[in-house]
């Protein structure tokens, strides 16, 4: 009886100490975040104020208003920037999967000889700074006219993406039992058919979670953005922040309120996708 | 043929006899043509912009803008261009500190358009865009050189101006000179909650601070051959008066990694008394949406170094047509157009300065019955005078790269002045060395 | 008539070699190039110069190099291990809660949704001495009276770049842990649970070996892309005071663009990849271990 009520304190204790962990981890997240989305709202005379202004005294939607106004009343091209952004990272996001889908399934489940070299290789071209890549690449674009163009920074992001795509989803057709497929065979599927059947399924969440990193590292990339890119033909919301610097100033009200358009959709995809990640998981098949 | 041509050429016979030009050419026909250029982008720069249709109207010309971006983005971006020989566009936004760099590809507009249309700019702002005799850009109306602003309130104040006397045994006014500077800030000074004044402490911002004050201490920085001279006793009096702030606490403890736009934002804050910065944040200190000290600003001319001059560091934006444009003469009047009188009274009405005479009168003139804005121009007036460019020198980056850690090693207190000067004066005339300038 | 087929593998893997070649082989071979040439951007002609092993040789004798090098694997290694860590703890805690487990994830990669230039900015203007957030807030909780100069000392401007990369960067980990967590069999923890096991013994003996391997994927995949961290030391410090956080990136770009040094800053690239290949083949043997210990084979 006694053991039983110490256990169950043990147990109540651990939960509130989950719970306690939980909560601060998720604010430490969040709170800079929070700032940001606070600061765009926030006229700059309180972001900026010492001694601060805790509690907003008056918030209100300059920023956005002014950001989708025209140029030169405080507007930047912000639709452009986000066609652009949508496309380019959709786009992109959508090649490295297919190209990650037959890579790592080649890894997954062929053997051949020099694997691990080939496998290697494809990770060390993620090795090279972007720093060195830029001018080559802009050098190799200037001359097949693709700067600022959709085109080009979609080719630059698959390339990016590629190698972990490669990686991640190998590892998790690695975690499809084999005999799945192989089963389906004999049950006389082809083996494309046993792969969309059985296979795909089962690794989707895998396929998600590397669909979300990819998405994610082209809608934020900034470093060859801001080299390739150049017109409202083809600039991306990350360097469309710059759009906010001047020489001498910075409206930091204004980049936090494109930052928080920025964020949004990210957001919204990242929790929709969050659904294909779990449910490859729970359902019972795995075990086999 | 057309007629602009026609025009520029007589211009140019005109030039070399008497001067007088036919303005009245200008902005000419140039059905069918189209420009490409490349545009510094930013809220402060991109009202001009909708000028641009106004002369595609004119001229029955096209603009395709091919790029927009910060200055230091579209000098990666020319630099890009330069080197992989991609130099297929005719205008290009420029920058006096940064234009050197790229003199080679810049065709000279004093060529292109009548003397008399080149001598209503400013003098000194033609002479800082003009490049071993080519007069490489235009200049808009966005001429910087710095101020002093300072918190009115602090000067007011009775209490404040007996103490300041008796501890120094001179009336509490806003400074005239350095000194006074040094002696008002540490005054003021009260870490953490309130700092005498602040400086940019990096990059080439620290550079130029550095520049300009060795310059009012006397001292210059390449020397007559070319040489870096900074580590002359000029420079190490210029550095000390860096070194000295920081070590009596009177500047904030973050100085020497703070920005442009960190040192607005501090002298908004209220936390700051002397701010010696730019025009462009006039404005935003007097905005009460902004500021905190909206209604307590001042603004006075940049303050004389032992030397007697004001330090006068100063930059400009401009455009630029490159040498490879198919029509020079379509480009040269587009680059005239946007910085005719009326567009730098459209750009000058919004706060940056003019670098026409005619629109610095009509500024004056503007801001008659506005108190604040009439002291902001007078005070920059006077900094313009005494304003100059950075050398001009394609290496001037550079150098400024590998000066600069030396600066905040001075300031930091990981040398000595006379060390870090040494130390940057070598750095600079390796650099020097290996362009060949030397 | 006998068509040549290739492999399945063959074709396969025949998009991902086709796209790595076109966009970083072919340009990494020029910029290898370039760095035995005195190449400047100004100058385009430069590029004809053939120089040897100049720009090399003139690395391998620069002290500030050095020292940013070694800052660098200082920071990677510092900043790896924390996210490590501190990814698992996040990882843990989100799987073991009973509800709202979508809100949750979604919340632990809120930081992947912030653009590096954005974190730059953010933790810049937090950590500012005079109105930053950070000091505010502790001078308003009357833990200290000073305005502590964060990005200015040489160990804190580090820490606050090192907070700044891990706030960011945790959640890579943190969502690859997690995705290993629950990519797990239950019965083996079952299992342990019935022989006895305390939770923390099943953790080490069961739950870790497998999710090592992914702990290890994103590991590598971070030191691949901690360029990443590029854009936030660029805008917090840009590897200043006097140098004081001068990182590799931060000297390279500098040295590429604002000096023009196009030859010399790819010289100097080659080092930083090198390195980078170090730690990748580190991690991926590793990664190989850990495998072998679930039993996968490879």
């Amino acid at each position: 009886m006694n053991e039983n009520q110490t256990n169950r304190l043990k147990q109540q204790a651990l939960k509130i100490g989950h719970l306690v962990g939980l909560f601060i981890a998720m604010a430490i997240i969040c709170l800079p975040g929070l700032w940001i989305v606070l600061s765009s709202l926030r006229p700059t005379v309180e972001i900026m104020a010492k001694p601060p202004v805790w509690i907003p005294q008056s918030l209100s939607f300059d920023a956005y208003v002014a950001m989708f106004s025209g140029v030169g009343q405080g507007g930047i091209p912000v639709l452009d920037y986000f066609r652009n952004s949508i496309i380019i990272s959709v786009t992109s996001t959508v090649i490295a999967l297919a190209i990650g889908m037959a890579g790592g399934y080649a890894f997954a489940r062929y053997q051949f000889r020099g694997k691990t070299a080939i496998f290697l290789g494809f990770m060390l071209t993620r090795t090279v700074p972007g720093i060195a890549l830029s001018l080559p690449l802009f050098f190799v674009y200037a001359k097949l006219g693709i700067i600022d163009t959709h085109f080009g920074l979609i080719i630059a992001y698959v390339a990016l993406n590629v190698p972990f795509t490669v990686w991640l989803i190998d590892g998790f057709f690695r975690q499809v039992p084999r005999d799945l497929a192989e089963a389906a065979q004999i049950d006389g599927c082809t083996r494309w058919q046993a792969f969309w059947q059985v296979e795909f399924p089962l690794a989707r969440s895998g396929i998600a979670s590397a669909g979300i990193f990819a998405f994610l590292i082209s809608w934020n990339e900034f470093a060859l953005a801001s080299q390739l890119t150049r017109s409202t033909n083809s600039k991306t919301l990350p360097v469309g922040l710059l759009d906010y610097t001047a020489e001498f100033t910075i409206d930091w009200r204004g980049m936090c309120a494109l930052a928080v358009v920025m964020i949004i959709p990210a957001l919204t995809l990242t929790f929709i996708v969050q659904k294909h990640l779990v449910s490859g998981l729970t359902s019972g098949a795995v075990k086999g | 043929m057309n007629k602009l041509l026609t025009g520029v050429s007589a211009g140019a016979v005109l030039l070399m006899v008497g001067g007088t030009a036919l303005a009245q050419e200008l902005p000419g026909k140039f059905e069918g043509v189209t420009i490409d250029a490349k545009l510094i982008g930013g809220q402060q720069y991109e009202n001009l912009y909708s000028r641009i249709s106004e002369w595609e109207n004119a001229t029955g010309a096209t603009v395709n803008v091919i790029s927009k971006k910060n200055h230091f983005e579209l000098d990666k971006e020319i630099k890009s261009d330069i080197a992989v020989g991609a130099i297929n566009w005719c205008v290009g936004s420029n920058h006096s500190s940064f234009a050197p760099q790229y003199s080679g590809i810049y065709t000279d507009l004093a060529a292109l358009l009548p003397a008399s249309e080149i001598d209503a700019f400013v003098d000194a702002n033609i002479g800082a865009s003009t490049l071993d005799g080519k007069l490489v850009m235009l200049p808009r109306a966005q001429f910087d050189v710095s101020a002093m602003y300072y918190q009115k309130s602090l000067y007011a104040d009775e209490d404040n101006k007996a103490k300041f006397k008796e501890k120094y045994g001179y009336d509490l006014t806003p400074p005239d000179t350095w000194e006074q500077v040094t002696d008002q800030a540490e005054f003021f000074a009260n870490p953490p909650d309130f700092y005498g004044t602040q400086y940019a402490g990096k990059e080439e911002a620290i550079n130029g601070r550095f520049y300009e004050m060795l310059r009012a201490e006397g001292g210059e920085y390449l020397d007559a051959d070319g040489k870096p001279a900074i580590n002359s006793e000029a420079g190490v009096r210029a550095l000390n008066w860096f070194v000295e702030l920081y070590k009596a606490k009177a500047v904030p403890a973050g100085t020497t990694n703070y920005l442009w736009d960190d040192l607005g934002q501090g002298f908004a804050s209220g936390t700051v008394a002397l701010n010696l910065d730019w025009p462009g944040w006039a404005g935003f200190f007097n905005d009460p949406g902004a500021s905190k000290v909206a209604g307590n600003v001042g603004v006075v001319a940049p303050p004389k170094g032992s030397s007697g001059a004001r330090t006068g560091w100063s930059g400009h934006h401009g455009f630029s047509v490159t040498e490879s444009c198919e029509n020079k003469e379509a480009a040269a009047s587009l680059v005239w157009f946007l910085t005719n009188e009326d567009s730098q009274k459209l750009e000058a009405g919004a706060g940056p300065l003019p670098t026409r005479d005619a629109v610095w009168t009509w500024v004056i003139e503007e801001a008659k019955d506005d108190a604040y804005r009439k002291e902001v121009l007078e005070a920059f007036q006077e900094a313009a005078n005494g304003a100059y460019p950075v050398p001009q020198s394609p290496s001037w980056i550079e150098i400024s790269n590998a000066v600069y850690p030396e600066l905040q090693a001075a300031i930091l207190g990981d040398k000595t002045s006379q060390e870090a000067l040494d130390a940057a004066a070598d750095k600079a005339t390796a650099i020097l060395e290996d362009a060949g300038e030397l | 008539m006998r068509g040549w087929k290739p492999a399945p593998h063959v074709l396969l893997l025949l998009p991902a070699f086709v796209v790595l070649a076109a966009v970083v082989v072919v340009p990494l071979l020029l910029s290898l190039y370039s760095s035995f040439t005195p190449f400047r951007l100004t100058r385009p002609d430069t590029i004809y110069t053939f120089i040897g092993f100049r720009n090399y040789q003139r690395l391998f004798a620069d002290m500030e190099f050095w020292a940013a090098f070694g800052r660098t694997v200082l920071l990677l290694t510092i900043a790896l291990n924390l996210e490590m860590v501190l990814g698992l703890f996040l990882a843990l805690l989100v799987e073991k809660a009973t509800r709202g487990q979508r809100l949750l994830r979604t919340i632990m990669m809120f930081p992947m949704m912030f653009s590096p230039i954005l974190v730059g900015f953010q933790f810049k203007f937090m950590f500012n001495d005079n109105i930053g957030l950070v000091n505010n807030a502790l001078q308003s909780l009357g833990l200290t009276d000073q305005a502590i100069p964060w990005l200015i000392d040489g160990k804190l401007a580090f820490t606050s770049i090192l907070i700044a990369e891990v706030w960011s960067s945790t959640s890579v980990f943190a969502i690859f842990i997690l995705a290993g967590l629950m990519a797990m069999p239950k019965e083996p923890l079952e299992a342990a649970k019935v022989d006895g096991c305390t939770p923390l013994q099943s953790f080490r003996y069961v739950t870790w070996p497998f999710i090592m391997p992914f702990a290890f994927i994103a590991m590598t995949i971070r030191s691949l892309d901690i360029a990443r961290a590029y854009d936030i030391v660029k805008i917090m410090t840009d590897g200043g005071p006097a140098k004081r956080t001068e990182i590799l990136w931060t000297l390279i770009s500098r040295t590429a663009y604002s000096d023009a040094r196009m030859g010399l800053a790819n010289a100097m690239a080659y080092v930083a990849i090198f390195l980078s290949i170090l730690f990748t083949v580190m991690f991926f043997r590793q990664l190989a271990k850990a495998r072998q210990q679930i039993g996968a084979e490879w």
